[in-house]
């Protein structure tokens, strides 16, 4: 969507992630290191992934560096961050995820891998959350809001334009509440796996072992994270989700889609035009005038 | 960089200890809490079955086992507070706004500084939609809270990146500007695309359809032009299309050929002119890029990668030439009206513009506000040689200052000739409205008090904004609140609509503060200053059935009309001519209309008083002839309207009885019942 992006640009932004996953899923990985070795495991992963962050970042802040994404960016991480810090008081309603999806639909993979990144960097400096587990959290959100924007189109229209008819906006929302179910999981899925070492500590059943076979720590892992997450927050935050997207989804996503961050003009023959702003007295004024009120008059 | 704040510190200490806490449960859920010392539990050891074969549930819990968990999640919960200390003490967000000028990372840490930016208004937004969502009777759903506050964000995000586009974000080629000719056009054309077509519009001989045509004009260094014409003639659009947000950022077309200091206008876009184009921007509040007005001033000169020690210089420079050397420190959220235009003034200064361009800067300014805005742009014109474009349609202020007039008619730009006033030809549309007033409601005889407000004190803090005000409102009544800003007309007008303390407010002799919501609304509903915030459907239609499920849900219907029919009345058009306006989004009607949906909607259950705050403010006489008579069909619906305005000539023209405010107080003397 954004730019049309270099070859470069998406193979170190796929390479990273594929390393990250790898950062992510240390536990798992470990039996295959050398003994000798295994013990650095951990802290390489803690320093991997701040320095892909970063790295990912770093690529993808030039192709960014334009006005409206910058300050598109910088509200909507704003909003992010308020929504999380709101949650946090009622208990796992983890309502940034329905944001970051409807983002990542509107404005593409890249936009919503750096909102992710940049929602938790802004509610962690908020309320002082800075640790060893924001490159984590970061990735995994940064995730959660690029697998938006890589989900397939609905109807003729792409991502950016948005779906032609009533029924494919419907089925619109349908695939992003079914992805953000899917988000949900998954995301609590990623974030045990790299913190359940820590979590559990040794010597009990389901402590990690890392001269175990693989089989004993998946076993281990998944009791772990059906007792931990799974089957409260995650579910909780699944539900959440799906509310929030099938509630405010049709009418977030289609502010997001009139401010138009493309370049490219969608064609749409959605009854009310695809994507054009006009908020005649209160907007920035320049666009918004001339498109409404006399129109016939100063077509006369 | 450093300072202590001990939340974060707090919160650390709390998963701290849980961690410890949650690591002993897990020793005690799996079968790890025994151990050495005293046996506390003695819980049966249940092995699991299938691929959990080798792991067990519970088991017996001793002393020496729990002590051991605690002892082994110290290290981790040691962690857990190191990073509690040091957040406690970093302020990280400082070292992001120093990145977000240049550097590698300066995408993200603009970001950063603008998000920081944001939660004041976040914050403001959301407790005016949470204040919207009470006055539309109750909606506590959550669409109604989250999609105005969304609205207004992405609003936000589209006012910063014009803003920050014409002030040089970004520049790749920057162009210099030649001071000779500031702006030329030659055969210059603009037009839209429309957003409900699919292809661009052809006329019928196939010709492109523009919205203005024919512009051949030139401005010199050293005046000051004023481009006047209705809301929707294109004002905004030709001012612009100078700037290049037209062509580059609102995705306008243009034919001709527009060169702005030499440089070609359709090929430039607006960050490559920033250094000698100046933009004022239409809502200031909303285009600030920084947290304090010194970084706001210098934001242009920031980008550009100028020292820090010329940048504080030059900053001090401008804000001493504007008087503005107090606010430096101030946030930006913190200015008044007058400050925050004078501040944005001074942004567009930085670069030392040759060009000047300014979008409706009196719209929002009270008259001592007005005047001093307009002296200003008046001398850097006439004394410092800038070539001043304003684009207004408060033309009056301007007769002094301004040396050409522009007036847009249909799709021409005519120069006014001197002494031709603008305004002076017949406005197209909605205008023809302004003699349906009906001339019998003035001399309405007023009936029994419909309402009587008692002895009522709205306090803010430790400020007294409303003092002690009685007065009584008669059936019949269309009443005009006036006064200056800060006179405490919204606050008098909000405590009317919710009314804290009880036996303050009585409309038909019931006690408003007492009443439920639903029947509240069938004696007070008030239309907001931002009457936006009570929409948040995707088509106008809908938005009109929720208004009427509203009202059936607290059966407090009276008036059997729907909501859209009623809208449709109000802007004095049958159901059937106002089915394209239904189908549009709320916010993709023009200003006057969109005040009129609300309007509808706040009168959904029949009101016995409708109180509407600021009607007029930013419509062009057009758009205030729609609302006033809009104002007038509503007065058939509630039995008595009251409007706060400081339009004179508006409330002259509507109101049955004049009331005015100062500092909080009703001025003239007891009004009770004195029509």
């Amino acid at each position: 969507m954004i730019g049309a992006g270099g070859r470069w640009t998406s193979g170190i932004l796929v390479g990273g992630s594929i390393l990250a996953a790898a950062g992510f899923a240390w536990p798992l990985f470990a039996a295959a290191v050398p003994r000798d070795a295994q013990a650095a495991v951990p802290i390489v992963a803690f320093a991997l992934v701040p320095a892909l962050v970063v790295a990912l970042a770093l690529t993808l802040d030039r192709e960014m560096y334009t006005a409206k994404t910058v300050a598109l960016l910088g509200v909507l991480s704003a909003v992010g961050a308020a929504v999380r810090i709101a949650g946090t008081g009622v208990g796992g309603v983890e309502a940034v995820f329905v944001l970051l999806v409807l983002a990542g639909r509107a404005y593409g993979a890249r936009f919503g891998f750096l909102l992710g990144l940049l929602t938790i960097a802004v509610s962690s400096m908020l309320w002082g959350g800075f640790g060893p587990w924001t490159p984590f959290q970061m990735f995994a959100c940064g995730w959660v809001g690029a697998g938006a924007g890589l989900l397939p189109r609905v109807g003729r229209t792409g991502t950016g334009a948005g779906p032609g008819s009533r029924l494919e906006a419907r089925l619109e929302i349908a695939l992003l509440a079914g992805y953000g179910i899917v988000a949900s999981y998954l995301f609590g899925l990623v974030m045990n796996l790299w913190f359940w070492p820590f979590a559990v500590g040794g010597g009990t059943g389901i402590s990690y072992a890392a001269d175990a076979p693989l089989g004993d720590n998946v076993a281990s892992f998944t009791l772990y994270t059906l007792v931990t997450s799974t089957l409260t927050w995650d579910t909780v935050r699944a539900v959440t989700t799906v509310a929030g997207i099938v509630l405010v989804g049709p009418a977030a996503l289609s502010a997001l889609r009139r401010a138009r961050l493309s370049g490219t003009r969608p064609r749409s023959t959605s009854p009310r035009g695809g994507g054009t702003r006009t908020h005649p007295s209160t907007a920035p004024g320049a666009a918004a005038a001339p498109r409404t009120g006399p129109r016939p008059s100063a077509r006369a | 960089m450093f300072r202590f704040r001990p939340a974060p510190l707090r919160a650390a200490a709390f998963l701290a200890v849980g961690f410890v806490l949650l690591r002993a449960g897990y020793r005690v859920l799996f079968a790890g809490a025994s151990g050495p010392g005293l046996l506390l539990l003695d819980l049966p050891r249940i092995p699991l079955a299938g691929p959990f074969s080798q792991i067990a549930l519970l088991g017996p819990v001793t002393a020496g086992g729990l002590a051991n968990a605690a002892l082994s999640a110290l290290p981790v919960a040691a962690l857990i507070l190191v990073f509690g200390v040091l957040n406690a003490v970093l302020d990280v967000s400082r070292l992001f706004a120093r990145g977000a000028g240049r550097g590698p990372l300066r995408t993200v840490s603009r970001a950063l500084v603008i998000a920081w930016a944001t939660f004041p208004a976040l914050l403001d937004s959301v407790m005016r939609v949470r204040v919207a969502g009470r006055l539309r009777g109750g909606e506590r759903s959550i669409p109604a809270l989250l999609v105005p506050v969304f609205e207004q964000t992405i609003e936000r995000a589209l006012a910063l990146a014009a803003s920050m586009e014409t002030r040089g974000f970004a520049a790749a080629h920057v162009v210099d500007g030649a001071c000779e000719r500031p702006v030329v056009m030659t055969d210059a054309a603009l037009g839209f695309d429309d957003p409900q077509a699919d292809e661009p519009e052809r006329g019928p001989d196939g010709q492109d359809d523009w919205h203005l045509a024919d512009l051949n004009l030139e401005f010199a260094p050293g005046t000051l032009t004023v481009i006047a014409g209705a809301t929707g003639s294109g004002k905004s659009s030709l001012l612009h299309s100078l700037s290049g947000l037209f062509q580059h950022f609102f995705e306008g077309r243009q034919a001709g050929r527009i060169t702005v200091g030499g440089a070609n206008r359709a090929g430039t876009p607006p960050r490559d002119t920033a250094g000698f184009v100046g933009v004022v921007s239409q809502n200031v509040r909303l285009s600030f890029v920084a947290e304090n007005v010194r970084d706001e001033i210098g934001f242009a000169l920031a980008v550009r990668g100028v020292a820090a020690v010329i940048v504080d210089q030059r900053v001090r420079e401008i804000a001493g030439r504007l008087g503005i050397g107090h606010l430096l420190g101030r946030p930006v959220h913190a200015l008044s009206a007058g400050e925050a235009s004078l501040v944005a003034i001074g942004a567009a200064l930085a670069s030392r513009p040759i060009l000047l361009l300014v979008d409706e800067p009196l719209a929002d300014l009270d008259a001592p506000a007005r005047v001093r805005v307009c002296g200003l742009l008046e001398r850097l014109a006439h004394e410092s040689g800038v070539c001043v474009v304003v684009a207004e349609h408060n033309t009056r202020e301007w007769t002094g200052a301004a040396d050409a007039w522009l007036e847009l008619r249909g799709t021409r730009a005519h120069r006014l000739e001197a002494g031709e006033v603008p305004g002076t030809a017949p406005a197209a549309g909605p205008a023809g409205l302004a003699p349906a007033i009906p001339a019998e409601r003035k001399h309405a005889a007023p009936g029994a008090p419909l309402a009587s407000i008692r002895h009522l004190s709205v306090r803010r803090g430790s400020d007294l904004v409303v003092d002690d005000v009685s007065l009584e409102i008669a059936s019949g009544d269309v009443i005009a609140l006036e006064g200056p800003n800060g006179a405490g007309k919204s606050s008098l007008l909000a405590a009317l609509a919710l009314p804290v303390a009880r036996g303050t407010v009585f409309v038909a002799g019931r006690d408003v503060a007492a009443l439920r919501p639903g029947d509240r609304r069938a004696a007070v509903a008030l239309v907001p200053e931002h009457a936006d915030d009570l929409l948040f459907s995707t088509t106008v239609a809908e938005e009109c059935r929720r208004a009427d499920r509203a009202v059936r849900r607290t059966e407090a219907a009276g008036d059997a009309q729907p909501t859209a029919a009623r809208f449709a009345g109000l802007l004095g058009l049958d159901l059937a001519s106002a089915r394209h306006l239904l189908r549009r989004h709320p916010r993709d009607l023009s200003a006057g209309e969109r005040l009129c949906l609300v309007i509808a909607i706040q009168l959904a259950a029949a009101p016995s008083v409708l109180l509407v705050d600021e009607p007029t403010r930013g419509l062009d006489p057009g758009a205030r002839a729609l609302v006033g008579a809009a104002l007038l069909r509503a007065g058939r619906t509630a039995s008595a309207v009251v409007f706060a305005t400081h339009d004179r000539d508006f409330a002259r023209t509507l109101a049955t009885r004049t009331i005015s405010m100062q500092a909080g107080r009703v001025a003239n003397g007891p009004l009770v019942g004195a029509p």
